[in-house]
């Protein structure tokens, strides 16, 4: 008699030689003890099963933060969560910029049929914010390199099919919302509304309506610049503390 | 290979896999802490226990890998650290049956999901962290044993009272006698 201990330590490998040739042997022949088998290791993954838990975003935040300032070889024993008064700016500038390079990216694809001028103007001209925080020092690391990544992902996308893109912009539409709701409990009431301002325009180019979009990507990449001027100023002041 | 494990550990490198596969780490870590703050704790401490070795990642795992086990020995740590009294209370016998009605025909999946969910909440601490390492993470028992400050045949038993208490618990959506 095999035992569902013994079926499970088989299936976890951790078994000896001689043991597991037995219990295989009895596998092989016995088409109800596999089934048993099959069964509990079923059930098992269904109990371990669990929905994925997103991260807060404060969360991702210090964890960048933590690790800047590892890179930087900056004394890292203060308390991890009280960073995060300082480094609201620097989420909410991710997510300007997040939002600023797909609408970049995806503006810039002939799926959206828009004119050459209408189309690569306002990518042109958020290109700048991005690649200024990129290189800019007023930024934490952090945030330069997590751009970069995102920068990276999104133009990946050269070769992705539709399905690919939409689930990718989608996915930046709720990061957006987010960092929308992080830039409102940080009493930056225009900030959020310009975030939130995107998540249509980017709506509309995730599902092939981008040729409506134009002027509104233009009048929102305004505004983009103004923020991202005021982003680097704060940023610069918060740096000097 | 010298710079091709020096490509690996560049500070871009733990940035770009931190992007990625951070939710993966936190959503593990919380699996063994059953505690948001200290699953976020572990998350942050391996990272930056990592960047502190990184010259000892030998490049033959993955950088996503290495985090994710010093994650998971972090979060072990934790949970020794703060056990909660409710489950220090719980003897190994402590688990309380699942309901003894039969199944119904129209069992809904959120139902299922809040037994599934009970189901792991009625383990203790040290045997949910090594099922978790187990069947999930895929770890051997020596080393959940040497992570877990325990023999290895103090892991066996807790995973079979585990494995137990798991199949117990799961009769009634199993539709199974």
């Amino acid at each position: 008699m095999i035992s569902d201990e013994d079926l499970m330590l088989y299936h976890y490998r951790e078994l000896g030689a001689d043991e597991r040739a037995r219990i295989g042997a009895a596998l092989a022949s016995q088409p109800e003890l596999a089934q048993r088998l099959h069964k509990l290791v079923a059930r098992l993954d269904a109990v371990s099963t669990t929905a994925e838990v997103p991260v807060p975003l404060e969360v991702q935040a210090r964890w960048q933060a933590a690790l800047a300032g590892a890179v930087r070889g900056e004394q890292r024993t203060a308390p991890a969560r009280a960073r995060f008064t300082n480094t609201r700016w620097i989420a909410a500038a991710a997510g300007i910029a997040m939002v600023a390079l797909a609408v970049t990216f995806v503006a810039m694809q002939p799926k959206t049929q828009l004119a050459d001028n209408d189309a690569r103007q306002p990518g042109a001209r958020q290109a700048q914010p991005a690649e200024s925080a990129a290189a800019g020092t007023a930024y934490e690391n952090g945030l330069k390199f997590h751009l970069a990544s995102t920068e990276r992902q999104i133009a990946a996308l050269g070769d992705a099919t539709p399905e690919e893109r939409q689930r990718l912009i989608e996915t930046i539409i709720g990061q957006n919302r987010l960092y929308a709701l992080a830039a409102e409990r940080a009493g930056e009431p225009q900030l959020a509304r310009v975030l939130r301002a995107f998540t249509p325009i980017l709506d509309d180019l995730a599902h092939g309506r981008g040729e409506t979009t134009a002027a509104n990507v233009a009048q929102l990449s305004f505004e983009l610049r103004v923020m991202q001027a005021r982003l680097a100023a704060s940023a610069a002041s918060t740096n000097t503390l | 290979m010298l710079t091709l494990l020096k490509s690996w550990v560049r500070p871009d490198a733990f940035h770009t896999v931190l992007s990625e596969r951070g939710p993966r780490w936190y959503n593990a870590c919380l699996r063994i802490t059953r505690d948001a703050d200290l699953a976020a704790d572990a998350v942050q401490e391996a990272l930056l226990k990592a960047w502190d070795r990184r010259h000892e990642f030998r490049g033959d795992a993955a950088l996503d890998s290495w985090i994710h086990r010093i994650a998971l020995n972090a979060a072990i740590d934790a949970t020794r650290r703060r056990k909660t009294r409710a489950e220090d209370e719980l003897d190994e016998d402590g688990h309380e049956a699942a309901p003894a009605s039969g199944p119904e025909s129209d069992y809904s999946l959120q139902a299922l999901t809040q037994d599934l969910s009970a189901a792991m909440q009625r383990l203790s601490s040290m045997e949910r962290q090594v099922f978790v390492l187990k069947h999930i993470e895929g770890w051997r028992l020596d080393e959940i044993a040497e992570s877990t400050q325990t023999s290895v045949a103090g892991v066996k038993h807790a995973l079979f009272r585990a494995l137990k208490k798991l199949r117990v618990d799961l009769q009634v959506w199993s539709n199974e006698s």
